[in-house]
């Protein structure tokens, strides 16, 4: 991922966008060297020291005024207009019957991405193809976030009573960052999101894994950890397809073991983090809503090898 | 020819032969409650440094457990709470309820009492806000409390409620403090003082008491409404019963961008006095300066949606806000280049004061161009909510407000106390402060471009964000020391400061009248007015301003 | 220039401008919940208008009373003053007793401030500036204590002065929100 994703656009709306920020910058650092250059120039040569003439008793210049007056308003007048149209540019009119591609709700702490074609469900993790403008609809299922992948599109708010759209689009293939950017709550550090743009081809395979029913576990301690996964009451917040749990309380976990990151990036999705998550959700991700059941290591390791299997 | 005029009449001020604590205590002289200002304004400044510094320390490294997160973000909220609502404003208010009456040749202001009172309800709106930490946890939902975050369903504990009443106080007493001042102001100046002639200290207060008069009231129409969704289940911010979350927003920062206008107009009235003075000149473009005041804070009821260029507003709405906002920097721009301006053939003097105005000039600007880039809407949407805003509005608060603050300390002390702060160590000081605070913010804003979002009280271990996140650390600590060195140099300046005279600086407006400190009337007689620099006139009978300049 | 006479009017004018931007906030969150309804009882189908007016006529009437009032005291006619201030007061009274009388039934009915964001805006709205009328029938009854023990003199006058303001300021509210609420919410 690129160290500064503002200056690394892959999609043609944040294009425009890194454009306009160097431009803008450029102006901006060149007004204040002005002032300060002036400023040195003051200090050194106005500076009181024996000899030094008594200080001028001047009241002001008009025509200095209407000059600085006028030059910023001329600097700022063209910034308005690259304001319309870097506008029109990020963020473009959705034409009218354009339904979105995406679905995306805001939770306190994860984001729940719902494919409207396919009808694929997931989370935190969102698979694209390349080259194709993807319209989201967004929404919060309680409190105000943002969705923000910075090198792919604007960062927008999820706000509850009020969905909003956002187009995304990747040039290229690669893993990009999103982020929540608007405080949410204890957790809005870890309401981390990464999108990962596939070329087509791998992107259909994607989607068709992520719809196909993952086949029940045949190993000993992944059946235990199926059966774990409905007693321990996992399927009171988490939907698996294939079996009874179907809330969204908490992320769709059934192709969890297809993803790269845990709880909103706070850890990686390998079998001893996930273990670690199962066992001490309060130390990786504190007051998350994911409860700690007091498992033993046994049942953690069991859970574990059921989840893995979910690819 | 030199007629003495009689001090300005001024209500009837029962001089208190109390001692001690008492005195301060009963006190409605205007002197000594704006020491109070001061004082509590300090004190409130060291405990909301402590709480950044809690926060710059959770930052050191990606995954540091130092604090919980839900203390990290009670952190985050009190302390921006506290540094606006409790130190920037109360100090700057501290300055002119002192400097005021002074400056206009009065012996107090318009409503003594009401002054008193202003002070008292402003530091039990402190407390019960402090209070929230013994009570179950200080609110959490950051200092501007976006709905539906910070109503019951999300912050089901009291520390909203503590938050609301607080700052509730606090604005009853600002808003009192402002009539209090518009009125001295308007009523009680000395013959000859005309608006025209007025130092720009006190005519940024006096618009700045309309801008608190005109804006104080929305927050706490605000506010109640908050409240009684919180106490009596009602539903005005809360979307999940028809309310709406955006309502708020809009509300709040209708008061939320002119109170940042509130903040800095006294901070520009101090530059605008200390420039003049060390540079042994008059101020460049008066009615310049002065004017745009107005137009700043004109615009200032304009702009606020700015804040929320992010939300999904309709084109025409960011296009309006966008413009209005850009703007507002042509009047601020303006007053740049005059005090720039003033220091053109002069014979600058480097005093510690000048050099925490001088260096204003340089760290508001970079605060003010960052904000520009902010105006241009499009920008914003890959700006906001990262640590390049936090940049951006530390350098207009602190390295505009706060050195305002310092250079209006090093300038009035004398006058506060009779003693000189000593500019041996206030260089140390000077410098520590602004290295320290360069340090601290300006990575910031390349911390932001990196991507690193606010109010994060941790982050990933991405490339770069430890380094960026362990420079600023280290910048505030060294702003820390940089304060409490300060708070040191009172204290010996206090005890054994050298002793400053009536005016140390040979400045030209009245306060420098009378002794430091002035007595309980401030004035055994008012000098008489003539122009904008009193002083100067009378030192200097063959050139007298309005002589020179031909008004 | 305005001198220190006149700082009381001043004052309490800044003050009115300030009161006048609260209310301002108030009003247009009651007429902006009025365009998104939700369920429940509406201005329309919950208020008495006529009542309301009834006990609204005694608030604009005591605008005109205590101008008699501070007639009667710049001419220096100690009785008539503190009769018609007395009559404002009364006035003043007979609005809130009218006013809680009506938030009585309204409570009664089953409308409480939290039903829906109707009477969540409505009682606010209203409940403020009953707040309003009654911290100025409080300054009116201190004035009209003053006037009886023959202490409102010349200088105390630009005082009285400042809570004649203040008093017409609070009329002028409720001729807004009685219009808005009772006049155009509860007609649409």
């Amino acid at each position: 991922m690129d160290q500064f994703p503002v200056f690394a656009p892959i999609s043609p709306y944040t294009h425009a966008l890194s454009a306009l920020l160097i431009a803008v910058f450029l102006v901006l650092l060149a007004i204040l060297l002005l002032e300060t250059s002036l400023l040195v120039y003051m200090i050194i040569r106005y500076r009181d020291r024996p000899g030094a003439p008594e200080a001028r008793q001047i009241f002001g210049w008009n025509t200095l005024e209407v000059i600085w007056t006028l030059i910023p308003i001329g600097i700022l007048t063209v910034f308005a207009f690259f304001m319309i149209s870097v506008d029109r540019e990020a963020d473009p009119l959705v034409p009218p019957g354009r339904k979105p591609d995406l679905e995306v709700i805001g939770h306190q702490w994860w984001w729940e991405i719902n494919y409207v074609a396919s009808g694929v469900v997931a989370a935190n993790e969102v698979h694209i193809p390349i080259g194709k403008p993807i319209l989201i609809d967004l929404r919060s299922a309680d409190v105000i976030h943002d969705f923000w992948a910075p090198q792919l599109g604007r960062e927008i708010d999820a706000v509850p009573g009020h969905p909003n759209t956002l187009w995304i689009e990747a040039e290229k293939p690669g893993t990009y960052m999103g982020e929540c950017a608007e405080f949410c709550g204890v957790e809005h550090a870890w309401m981390r999101f990464r999108v990962v743009a596939q070329d087509q081809v791998a992107f259909d395979a994607w989607q068709r894994a992520q719809l196909a029913t993952p086949p029940s576990p045949s190993a000993p301690d992944a059946i235990a950890g199926a059966k774990l996964f409905t007693d321990k009451t996992c399927i009171n917040c988490h939907a698996i397809a294939g079996t009874v749990g179907n809330q969204t309380v908490g992320p769709d976990l059934t192709h969890i073991a297809s993803r790269a990151m845990l709880a909103g990036e706070a850890a990686r999705n390998t079998p001893d983090e996930l273990f670690r998550w199962l066992k001490q959700p309060d130390v990786i991700k504190p007051q998350s809503h994911m409860p700690d059941f007091k498992l033993t290591d046994d049942e953690a390791h069991e859970l574990v090898a059921y989840l893995e299997g979910l690819k | 020819m030199s007629q003495m005029v009689e001090a300005g009449v001024a209500p009837a001020v029962v001089t208190s032969e109390r001692e001690g604590l008492l005195k301060w205590v009963a006190s409605v002289d205007h002197k000594e409650i704006g020491i109070l200002y001061l004082i509590s304004a300090m004190a409130f400044f060291l405990i909301g440094g402590v709480e950044a510094l809690v926060i710059r320390t959770q930052l050191l490294a990606p995954g540091l457990h130092i604090v919980s997160p839900e203390t990290f973000d009670q952190m985050f909220t009190i302390h921006g709470t506290t540094m606006i609502f409790l130190f920037v404003m109360p100090m700057l208010t501290g300055f002119s309820t002192y400097i005021v009456p002074l400056m206009i040749g009065a012996r107090d202001v318009a409503f003594p009492r009401l002054n008193a009172m202003s002070f008292w309800i402003q530091l039990f709106g402190g407390i019960i806000l402090y209070f929230s930490f013994l009570a179950g946890g200080a609110a959490s939902a950051g200092w501007f409390a976006y709905t539906p975050l910070s109503e019951k369903a999300y912050s089901s504990l009291p520390g909203v409620d503590f938050w609301i009443v607080g700052i509730a106080c606090i604005g009853i007493g600002t808003l009192a403090g402002a009539i209090n001042l518009a009125v001295t102001i308007l009523c009680l100046r000395v013959e000859g003082l005309t608006i025209r002639r007025l130092p720009l200290f006190v005519w940024m207060t006096l618009v700045n008491s309309f801008l608190m008069i005109f804006a104080l009231p929305l927050i706490n129409a605000a506010l109640a409404m908050l409240l009684i969704d919180r106490f009596f289940n009602a539903h005005v911010f809360d979307p999940a019963n028809g309310g709406s979350a955006l309502l708020w927003q809009h509300y709040f920062w209708s008061f939320g961008h002119p109170e940042v206008y509130i903040m800095i107009l006294p901070a520009f009235g101090i530059i605008s006095e200390v420039i003049p003075v060390f540079s042994r000149k008059p101020i460049y473009g008066y009615e310049f300066v002065a004017a745009s005041s107005v137009a700043i804070a004109f615009l200032s009821f304009t702009v606020w949606a700015h804040h929320m260029f992010a939300v999904g507003m309709s084109h025409v709405a960011n296009l309006a806000f966008g413009v209005a906002s850009m703007t507002i920097a042509v009047p601020t721009g303006i007053k740049i280049f005059n005090w720039t301006a003033t220091m053109y053939g002069g014979r600058i003097r480097f005093t510690t004061a000048m050099m925490f105005a001088v260096s204003f000039l340089f760290t508001f600007t970079i605060g003010g161009l960052s904000g520009i880039s902010f105006a241009i809407f499009p920008l914003d949407w890959q700006l906001t909510d990262t640590y390049y805003l936090v940049a951006h509005f530390h350098y207009v608060l602190v390295g505009g407000s706060v050195f305002g603050i310092f250079a209006g300390f090093y300038y009035w002390f004398p006058k506060f106390s009779g003693r000189l702060l000593s500019e041996r160590l206030g260089k140390w000081q000077f410098w520590l402060t602004f290295i320290g605070f360069n340090l601290t913010f300006f990575v910031q804003h390349i911390l932001g471009l990196a991507g690193m979002p606010r109010r994060v009280f941790t982050y990933p271990d991405l490339p770069g964000w430890q380094v960026m996140n362990v420079i600023s650390s280290i910048g505030a600590f060294m702003l820390g020391f940089a304060v409490v060195l300060f708070v040191w140099m009172i204290f010996d300046a206090l005890s054994k400061g050298e002793i400053a005279g009536d005016n140390p600086w040979e400045a030209w407006t009245l306060e420098w009248a009378t002794t430091s400190p002035p007595p309980p009337e401030n004035f055994d007689r008012v000098p008489p007015v003539h122009g904008r620099r009193p002083l100067w006139d009378l030192a200097h009978p063959d050139r007298a301003d309005e002589l020179v300049a031909g008004a | 220039m305005i001198g220190i006479r006149e700082r009381g009017k001043i004052g309490v004018g800044l003050f009115i401008l300030s009161e006048a931007n609260f209310f301002l906030l108030l009003i247009i969150a009651y007429v902006y919940y009025h365009a998104y309804p939700g369920q429940g009882p509406t201005a329309a189908s919950a208020l008495n208008v006529a009542r309301t007016a009834a006990f609204s006529l005694a608030l604009f009437a005591s605008s005109a009373t205590i101008f008699m009032a501070s007639r009667a005291a710049r001419r220096g006619h100690d009785g008539a003053l503190v009769t018609w201030l007395a009559i404002t007061i009364a006035l003043g009274a007979v609005f809130i007793l009218g006013q809680a009388r009506e938030y009585y039934d309204l409570i009664e009915g089953g409308l409480g401030v939290s039903r829906n964001l109707f009477a969540t805006t409505f009682f606010t709205l209203t409940g403020f500036h009953g707040l309003h009328v009654i911290i100025g029938l409080v300054a009116l009854s201190i004035t009209f204590a003053l006037a009886v023990n023959g202490k409102l003199h010349a200088e105390t006058r630009d005082g009285f002065g400042a809570v004649e303001w203040y008093w017409h300021f609070v009329d002028a509210v409720w001729v807004v929100v009685f219009s808005v609420v009772y006049l155009w919410s509860a007609a649409s």
